[in-house]
């Protein structure tokens, strides 16, 4: 055994798509193989293509996928209601609910909506209130935008890297408290370090961003940043059981 | 955390942070800061931290100065930090858009120390690799038997695998480190650094995914480059088709912290021998068998 934090890893998928990487998991057996590679324990888990394909099609394919599996979540992509392809606000959330689903993913670029008050509005308002998280994956400028409109709630801004890009972020993380961010592009030396010191340990979201990356990237990372160790236990996987542990869902 | 697999190396960075028996040689950095990224350790002193922490006893580095501002300035600095800090070695900034520079290169990198070959950046000064303007310090480099670092990008205009290809069967005596290692693009980059004995494969920022729609400005070229989404298993691509005695460490540092880069390549499904030459061996042999600028014999 190696001493160390428990990994939970907020950034994660398994499955087949159109462009795979090189080594990936076709399965979910195949992405316990690799987290177990890794010793990486739990994860919220989603299949590609929730982000890749439709979310119509794919939300439900995970769920039972993931079924039967222990340490491992599943997450729901969502989409704007206006087109009919999701379920209204409320059935939506009684049927993640019913199914086990732990956190909302939002794929604005590939799935070319809004982020906004005017397309999710109804959703968005909702998962404040309920302290539901909610993995966005866009620029910077849309987050802003989303949380401007919408400061309580509980965001999680994946993907934000690999270049450094406080410029963008810091401004936000100021001043919006329920922003949160990831580790699977977080990669420039030092800036977990200084979120750490800026903002304190809890904002920061242990993701491994398998199988896009290498999952020991970012987890030597962390093993190994200059913090401490209740903050690395934090990061590694304390503040997502938290989000987690404070949803109504 | 559980136990993970037998390796031993990998048990030895999961625990210290370090290896004794594997000390890092990263072969890409830049000290200083850099126009569109914050970096929290741009400093040779935050470098030296980060250095200490993973290991890397040796780095060889090209200031972002000698790169995206003034080439004389930015070289001094690199010399200026070579005879203070006997862990870094450097690369002569060569920027093609500074004739003069570039004339005077030659002479100047000669009366220098501790340079081991020349940095070209051809993306960011839009000038094809292959262009005669490159050609007095290329044919230096290939008479001299100099190692050289040059920034790669898949599909493009300025830097493609293909077009460095062109370059190493040209002046076959220059050792040649693709930056990146033609990022996007791997397959080519892989099949040229397996054929030419003078080309390698260096692992800046391959252990990420680039999706450059998540950055407002784009990729921050003068001309847009590609994106590429998924990135894992690339190294075990490389090693099986070019070997592992053809990939050479790096991270930009300030940019890319080394135990994220370590981490990719310690966990990569390659074997431990494997990645002792990419972590150290390789650039070892490079270094034990290069020219450094005579300046400093």
């Amino acid at each position: 055994m190696i001493a160390g934090p428990e990994f939970f890893d907020c950034n994660c998928s398994y499955g087949v798509t159109a462009i795979p990487a090189l080594r990936y998991a076709k399965t979910v057996s195949e992405l316990r193989d690799e987290m177990s590679w890794c010793g990486i324990g739990r994860a919220l888990v989603r299949h590609a293509s929730q982000r890749y394909e439709s979310p119509v099609l794919w939300n439900e394919r995970a769920i039972a996928d993931i079924k039967g599996h222990s340490g491992l979540f599943p997450c729901w992509a969502i989409l704007p209601p206006q087109t009919g392809e999701q379920l209204t606000t409320a059935e939506f959330l009684e049927s993640a609910r019913s199914l086990g689903v732990k956190a909302l993913w939002a794929f604005p670029q590939e799935h070319r909506y809004c982020l906004d008050s005017l397309t999710l509005g109804d959703l968005l308002e909702e998962l404040s209130a309920r302290r539901i998280p909610l993995f966005v994956k866009d620029n910077a400028i849309n987050i802003y935008n989303v949380m401007r409109e919408f400061p309580n709630l509980t965001a999680i801004a994946v993907n934000q890297g690999p270049h450094s890009l406080e410029r963008y972020l810091r401004p936000m993380l100021d001043r919006y408290p329920n922003l949160h961010l990831d580790t699977a592009y977080y990669i420039v030396d030092g800036l977990i370090e200084e979120f750490c010191d800026r903002y304190g340990p809890e904002r920061l979201l242990f993701g491994s961003g398998f199988p896009d990356n290498c999952s020991g990237g970012a987890l030597l990372r962390l093993l190994h940043a200059d913090i401490t160790d209740d903050a690395r236990a934090a990061v590694a996987g304390g503040n997502l059981q938290r989000l987690l542990d404070e949803a109504d869902l | 955390m559980r136990a993970v697999n037998d390796s031993p190396l990998i048990r030895e960075f999961v625990t210290f942070g370090k290896s004794e028996t594997c000390p890092i040689i990263d072969m890409h950095a830049h000290p200083g800061p850099f126009h569109g990224s914050y970096l929290p350790h741009a400093s040779v002193q935050g470098m030296l931290h980060t250095m200490e922490r993973a290991g890397v006893t040796r780095i060889v580095c090209c200031p972002s100065e000698a790169l995206m501002a003034d080439p004389d300035m930015g070289n001094a600095v690199m010399q200026r930090t070579i005879d203070h800090h006997p862990q870094f070695l450097g690369y002569w900034g060569v920027n093609p858009n500074h004739p003069d520079a570039i004339r005077r290169a030659i002479a100047d990198f000669e009366k220098a120390r501790g340079f081991i070959g020349f940095k070209l950046l051809p993306d960011y000064h839009t000038c094809p690799v292959t262009s005669d303007r490159y050609t007095p310090v290329l044919e230096h480099a290939d008479s001299h038997r100099l190692v050289n670092l040059i920034h790669t990008w898949g599909y493009s205009a300025y830097n493609s695998p293909q077009m460095i290809e062109q370059v190493a069967t040209k002046y076959p005596d220059a050792i040649f480190l693709m930056g990146h290692s033609g990022y996007g693009d791997f397959e080519a980059a892989v099949r040229v650094a397996a054929e030419h004995p003078n080309v390698y494969l260096e692992l800046t920022a391959v252990y990420v995914a680039h999706d450059f729609g998540m950055f407002p400005t784009g990729s921050g070229t003068p001309v847009p480059i590609g994106s590429c989404l998924q990135v894992n298993g690339v190294i075990e691509h490389m090693v099986e088709h070019a070997t592992s005695r053809k990939i050479v460490f790096g991270t930009d540092l300030p940019w890319y912290s080394p135990h994220y880069a370590a981490g990719a390549v310690l966990f990569a499904r390659i074997d431990d021998e494997a990645r002792r030459d990419i972590l150290h061996g390789n650039a070892q042999r490079l270094l034990e068998n290069s020219v450094v600028s005579p300046g400093s014999l």
